[in-house]
C-alpha cells in the first residue's frame, strides 16, 4: 500500500476517543430507585409465589389458596365422559340402544322410575349386570349386560346422573354415598341380576342430594405484615 | 487485585492515549484482509436478504405469488431471510466492525489474522448450507434459531476462532486505558459462544421437553439483539461519535452506569416475548421488570451521546458517517422505549401477535444496527484500501433511500399492528377484520421493501467501486457538504 | 474498569444469573414434567401422539408453519382468546409434553392452532384449506401448499385418498383427482391432534355451563 495514499486519510483523524468526567444526573439515579422500587412491588404482587405451578400471575401465594382452583367437579361432564368411555358401546351417544338388542335409556321406566323400577335396582344393576329376557318400554330383550362394579362411586353417581338428564329424561341426581351403600349391601352377591329378582326386592328413592355451595371466591391477596 | 487499584480504574484516563499516524497506518494494513472479507461477504448477503425480505412482503398481499414451489413458498423464504440478514450481513458487519475496532482500541496490530480469514470462511460455509438447508425444508423452525443441525457446528467453529482471537487481542493490547467500546466487545465476544452453544443444545440436539423449549428460544433470541448486536453497535456508536468529532464522551459514569445495567437487565428479558404463555407467573413478571428496568441503560447511552453531540449537530450535514451513526443511535432509543412499552402486559394485549412486532424488529435490527453499520463501513474501508468514496452522490442517495425504507416500513407496520391488535383483542370482531385492517400497511411495507433494496444496490456498488478503486484519486474524504470549520474535516 | 479480570467476571456473573434464571429453571422444573393419569380411561393428558401426527410435526416445522400461526391460548383479563373460542381453557406447559418442536407461535396473521382439532374435526375440510384456502375461505391470505398433492389421471376408480368438492381455479379438471402425499396426510393428522380440551391440576376445565 501506498504509504503517502494511507497517510492522507489517516493523517486527518482526530485522535482516539476519550472519556469526559461529568457526573451522571441526579434525576437519573433517583429514576433508577423509583424503577427499582416499584420493579421489587411489582415482583411481590404478580409472582404467584414464585411457584411452577401458578400460571395466572393474579393469584400470589397470600391469598391462602394452594396452586389449583378447585370446585366441586360438575357431576355432568363427569358423567358423560363415563359414558362415552364404557356405555356408548352398546346403549350408544344417542341413549336410543339399538333395536332387538341394546335397550334405550331415553325415557325407559329403569332409568327414571316408575312402575316397579326404583333408584336401588339401577345402582344394582351396574354393580353387578343384568341378564335374562328383560322389559323396557313394551320391548323385550335378551342379552347380557357386565358388571361395572370396577368404576368407582363417584364415577357411577355421576354417569347415572348423566342418564337421568339427557336426551329429555328428567330424574333427580344420584350420590355417590347411595351407591357406596348399595354397594355395601350387595357385596355378597356374585351373580349378575335377572329382571325377576330385581322386581322381589321393594323400590326405593334415593336420597335427595344437595347441591353443593358454589365455591367460595379466592380472598382479596394481602400482603402479610 | 487491591481495592484501591479497583477504585482507581474506575477514573477516567486524564490524558487521552494516543495513537501516532504511522501506528495507527500499521494496524489498519494489519486488519485490511478480514475485514474486508467481513465486510464483502456482508454486503453480499444484505442484497440476498433484501430480495428474498421483499418477496416474503409481497407474499403477504399477493398470497399466489410463486407459491406452486415448495423451496419458494412463505413459510421457507422468510426464515431463509432473517437468517441471512442476521447470520449473513449483521453478523459479517459486525465482525468487520468489530475486528477493526479491537485493533484499534487494542493499539496493537491484528494478530493471527489467518484465523480471522478462515473464520470467515467457515462462517460465509455455515450461513450458505444453512440458508439452503432451510429452502429445502430442513428449518427448525425455532425463531431466530432456524438453520439446521449441520450447519450450525460449522458456525460455532467459525466463532470459536474469533473469540479465541479477541481474548488474545486483549490479553496482549497496550496497557492504559480500556475505552467503553471495548467493554462492550469484549462482552459481546464472550456472551455469543455461551448463548449459542445453550440454544443449540437444549433446542436442536438435546431437545428439552416442553414449554422450557420457547423460554430457552426467546432467552437466546432476546440475548442475540440485545447482548450481542447492541454492544457491537453501540461500541462503534461509542467510537466514532466523538471520533467525528474530535470531542470526548460526554460522561465516563454514564458509560458505566450504561454498561453495567444492560449487562444486568437485559438477558432477562426475554419472557416479555411470550406474556400470557404457558409458563410460570413470576418467569413473565422477572421479564417485564426487567424490561422496564431497561430504561436506565438506555437513557444513560442516550444522554451520553446526545451531550457529545450538543452544540455539533451541523456535523451531520457533511459527515456520512456520522449521520447513518447518529440515525442508528436514535432509532435506537426510540426501538428500546418501544420495546419497553410492549412489555407492559396491557399494552401487550394490543401488540402481540400482530404486524406491530414486526415493524419493532425491523426498526432495531435495521434501523439502529444496521444504520450503525453503515455508518462504520463507510468510515473504516477508506483507511483499508486507501481510497475515498467515488460519489458522495451515491452516499447520499444511499441514506435517504434506506432512512426512507425504513420509518415507512417501521410507521406502517406500526400503525397497522395497533389496529390488527384491537381488531384481534375484541370478541365481536370476526378474525377477518383484522387481515382488511392490515392491508394498506402491508401494501405501505411492501412498497418500502423496494426503497431498501434500491439503497442497498447502490451501496453495494459504491463498495465495489472502492475495492476495485475505481473513478479519478479524490483528494480529502468524499462528504455531502463542505464543513464549516476547517478542522473538523476529519472523516 | 481498567482490567480484564472485572470485566470478564463481571460479564459472566450477570449473564450467568439470567440463565440461570430463564434457561436452567425451566429446564428443571418445566422440562422433566410427567403426563397426568386420565382416571376415567386409563389414558393420559396430554394424550399421546399418533405415529403420523408426530410424522405431522415435521412437516409443520419444515414449512414454517409457525410464522403465520400461534399455539397458545391466553387467559382473560389479558387476552379474549377465551371469548373469542380458541379454546376452553388457557394452556400450560404440561399442555407441550409430546410437542417436537414446540410450536408456540408469535404471530397470528392466521387464527391460532391450539384447538384446530375441535374446530376443524374433518379431514378433507383441512386438505382442501391446504391444497387452496382461498377456495374454502375467499378472504384469506394464506399461500397454497399445492406442492404436497399429487393431481393424478383417475385409474379405474377414484382413489379413496382423494379430496372432496375442490372448486375454484386450482380444482382438478374433469377425469383427474388430487391425492394427498404422505406429508400432507401426516400435517392433518398433527392437526386433527390439536385438541386441549382435558383439564390438568393446574389447569381444570372451566365448570360445565
Amino acid at each position: 500500500m501506498n504509504v503517502a495514499e494511507v497517510h492522507g486519510s489517516i493523517l486527518r483523524e482526530q485522535s482516539e476517543p476519550r472519556d469526559g468526567c461529568e457526573p451522571v444526573p441526579l434525576w437519573l439515579l433517583t429514576l433508577f430507585f423509583c424503577i427499582i422500587f416499584w420493579a421489587g412491588l411489582y415482583l411481590a404482587y404478580n409472582s404467584g409465589g414464585f411457584r411452577s405451578d401458578v400460571f395466572d400471575s393474579s393469584r400470589t401465594a397470600w391469598a391462602g389458596g394452594g396452586a389449583t382452583e378447585t370446585g366441586p367437579v360438575d357431576p355432568k361432564v363427569l358423567g358423560r365422559r363415563v359414558f362415552t368411555q364404557n356405555c356408548v358401546v352398546c346403549h350408544q351417544t344417542t341413549g336410543l340402544g339399538v333395536a332387538g338388542q341394546f335397550p334405550p335409556l331415553v325415557g325407559s321406566e329403569w332409568v327414571l322410575g316408575g312402575d316397579w323400577h326404583g333408584d336401588n335396582h339401577l345402582v344394582k344393576i351396574i354393580l353387578k349386570g343384568l341378564q335374562g329376557p328383560v322389559q323396557v318400554k313394551g320391548a323385550t330383550y335378551n342379552n347380557a349386560m357386565p358388571t361395572w362394579s370396577q368404576l368407582t362411586d363417584e364415577q357411577i353417581a355421576s354417569v347415572l346422573t348423566y342418564i337421568r338428564s339427557e336426551w329429555g329424561n328428567a330424574a333427580p341426581p344420584i350420590s355417590a354415598e347411595y351407591v357406596k351403600a348399595i354397594r355395601d349391601k350387595t357385596a355378597d352377591r356374585t351373580e349378575p341380576w335377572a329382571s325377576g329378582d330385581l322386581q322381589a326386592i321393594p323400590a326405593e328413592k334415593a336420597p335427595a342430594v344437595e347441591t353443593p355451595p358454589p365455591a367460595p371466591p379466592p380472598a382479596p391477596a394481602a400482603p402479610s405484615a | 487485585m487491591k481495592p484501591s487499584s479497583i477504585l482507581s480504574s474506575l477514573n477516567p484516563a486524564t490524558e487521552p492515549d494516543s495513537l501516532a499516524s504511522h501506528e495507527r497506518a500499521e494496524i489498519d494494513a494489519s486488519t485490511r484482509g478480514p475485514v474486508l472479507l467481513f465486510f464483502g461477504s456482508a454486503v453480499f448477503w444484505l442484497l440476498a436478504g433484501s430480495l428474498l425480505g421483499l418477496l416474503s412482503a409481497w407474499k403477504m398481499t399477493h398470497p399466489g405469488l410463486l407459491d406452486s414451489m415448495a423451496w419458494l413458498t412463505f413459510g421457507r423464504i422468510r426464515p431463509a431471510h432473517v437468517n441471512i440478514v442476521t447470520y449473513g450481513w449483521a453478523f459479517s458487519a459486525g465482525i468487520g466492525t468489530g475486528l477493526w475496532l479491537m485493533a484499534r482500541l487494542c493499539r496493537v496490530p491484528l494478530m493471527h489474522s489467518r484465523l480471522l480469514v478462515s473464520a470467515a470462511v467457515f462462517w460465509n460455509l455455515g450461513v450458505l448450507v444453512g440458508v439452503l438447508g432451510i429452502l429445502a425444508g430442513d428449518s427448525r423452525s425455532i425463531e431466530w434459531l432456524e438453520l439446521p443441525g449441520y450447519a450450525t457446528p460449522v458456525l460455532f467453529i467459525a466463532y470459536a476462532f474469533i473469540g479465541v482471537w479477541a481474548v488474545i487481542m486483549f490479553r496482549y493490547r497496550k496497557p492504559g486505558h480500556v475505552y467503553v467500546s471495548q467493554w462492550y466487545l469484549l462482552a459481546a465476544f464472550l456472551w455469543f459462544p455461551w448463548l449459542y452453544a445453550t440454544a443449540n443444545i437444549l433446542l436442536v440436539w438435546q431437545p428439552v421437553q416442553g414449554s422450557a423449549q420457547g423460554a430457552v428460544n426467546w432467552w437466546f433470541a432476546r440475548n442475540l439483539l440485545g447482548l450481542w448486536f447492541t454492544p457491537i453497535g453501540l461500541a462503534s456508536a461509542y467510537y466514532m461519535i466523538p471520533k467525528v468529532l474530535g470531542r470526548p464522551i460526554h460522561s465516563y459514569y454514564l458509560s458505566i452506569l450504561g454498561f453495567w445495567s444492560l449487562a444486568i437487565f437485559y438477558s432477562w428479558n426475554g419472557m416479555h416475548h411470550l406474556i400470557g404463555g404457558p409458563f410460570p407467573a413470576w418467569m413473565i413478571s422477572a421479564s417485564v421488570v426487567a424490561s422496564i428496568m431497561m430504561f436506565i441503560p438506555v437513557v444513560a447511552v442516550a444522554i451520553n451521546h446526545h451531550m457529545t453531540m450538543r452544540g455539533h449537530f451541523d456535523a451531520l450535514k457533511w459527515s456520512p458517517t456520522l449521520r447513518f451513526t447518529v440515525f442508528g443511535a436514535i432509532a435506537y432509543t426510540v426501538v428500546s422505549l418501544q420495546g419497553i412499552a410492549m412489555a407492559i402486559p396491557s399494552l401487550n394485549t394490543l401488540t402481540h401477535f400482530t404486524d406491530y412486532t414486526i415493524g419493532h424488529a425491523h426498526l432495531g435490527l435495521y434501523g439502529f444496527f444496521s444504520m450503525m453499520m453503515f455508518g462504520a463501513v463507510y468510515y473504516i474501508v477508506p483507511r483499508l484500501v486507501g481510497w475515498e468514496w467515488p460519489s458522495a452522490t451515491m452516499i447520499r442517495w444511499h441514506f435517504w433511500l434506506v432512512a426512507t425504507g425504513i420509518l415507512l416500513m417501521a410507521g406502517s407496520l406500526t400503525f397497522g399492528g395497533i389496529l390488527q391488535g384491537l381488531a384481534l383483542y375484541d370478541p365481536t370482531v370476526s378474525f377477518q377484520s383484522s387481515l382488511d385492517y392490515a392491508i394498506p400497511f402491508r401494501w405501505l411495507r411492501g412498497i418500502s421493501g423496494f426503497f431498501l433494496l434500491a439503497g442497498h444496490v447502490v451501496f453495494a456498488t459504491l463498495f465495489i467501486l472502492m475495492i476495485l478503486k475505481v473513478g479519478r484519486r479524490r483528494e480529502g474524504p468524499a462528504l455531502f457538504a463542505a464543513p464549516d470549520d476547517d478542522t473538523s474535516a476529519t472523516v | 474498569m481498567n482490567k480484564l479480570p472485572v470485566i470478564f467476571v463481571g460479564v459472566l456473573l450477570t449473564f450467568a444469573a439470567s440463565w440461570l434464571g430463564l434457561v436452567v429453571y425451566p429446564f428443571l422444573a418445566l422440562g422433566h414434567m410427567q403426563s397426568v393419569p386420565d382416571e376415567d380411561t386409563g389414558g393420559y393428558f396430554p394424550p399421546t401422539l399418533s405415529g403420523l401426527a408426530v410424522a405431522g410435526q415435521r412437516v409443520y416445522a419444515a414449512n414454517g408453519c409457525i410464522y403465520c400461526h400461534s399455539q397458545q391460548v391466553r387467559p382473560a383479563p389479558l387476552s379474549t382468546d377465551i371469548e373469542k373460542g380458541l379454546g376452553p381453557r388457557r394452556t400450560v406447559a404440561r399442555d407441550y409434553l409430546r410437542a417436537q418442536p414446540v410450536f408456540l407461535g408469535t404471530m397470528r396473521t392466521g387464527p391460532d392452532l391450539t384447538n384446530i382439532g375441535l374446530r376443524q374435526a374433518d379431514a378433507n375440510w383441512l386438505h382442501r384449506h391446504l391444497y387452496d384456502p382461498r377456495s374454502v375461505t375467499d378472504w384469506s391470505i394464506m399461500p397454497s401448499y399445492r406442492f404436497l398433492y399429487k393431481m393424478r389421471k383417475i385409474q379405474g376408480w377414484p382413489s379413496g385418498d382423494a379430496l372432496d368438492g375442490l372448486t375454484g381455479p386450482l380444482a382438478p379438471p374433469a377425469g383427474y383427482e388430487v391425492v394427498p402425499t404422505g406429508d400432507a396426510k401426516a400435517l392433518v393428522a398433527y392437526l386433527l391432534s390439536l385438541k386441549r380440551n382435558y383439564p390438568l391440576p393446574e389447569a381444570p376445565m372451566p365448570p360445565a355451563k
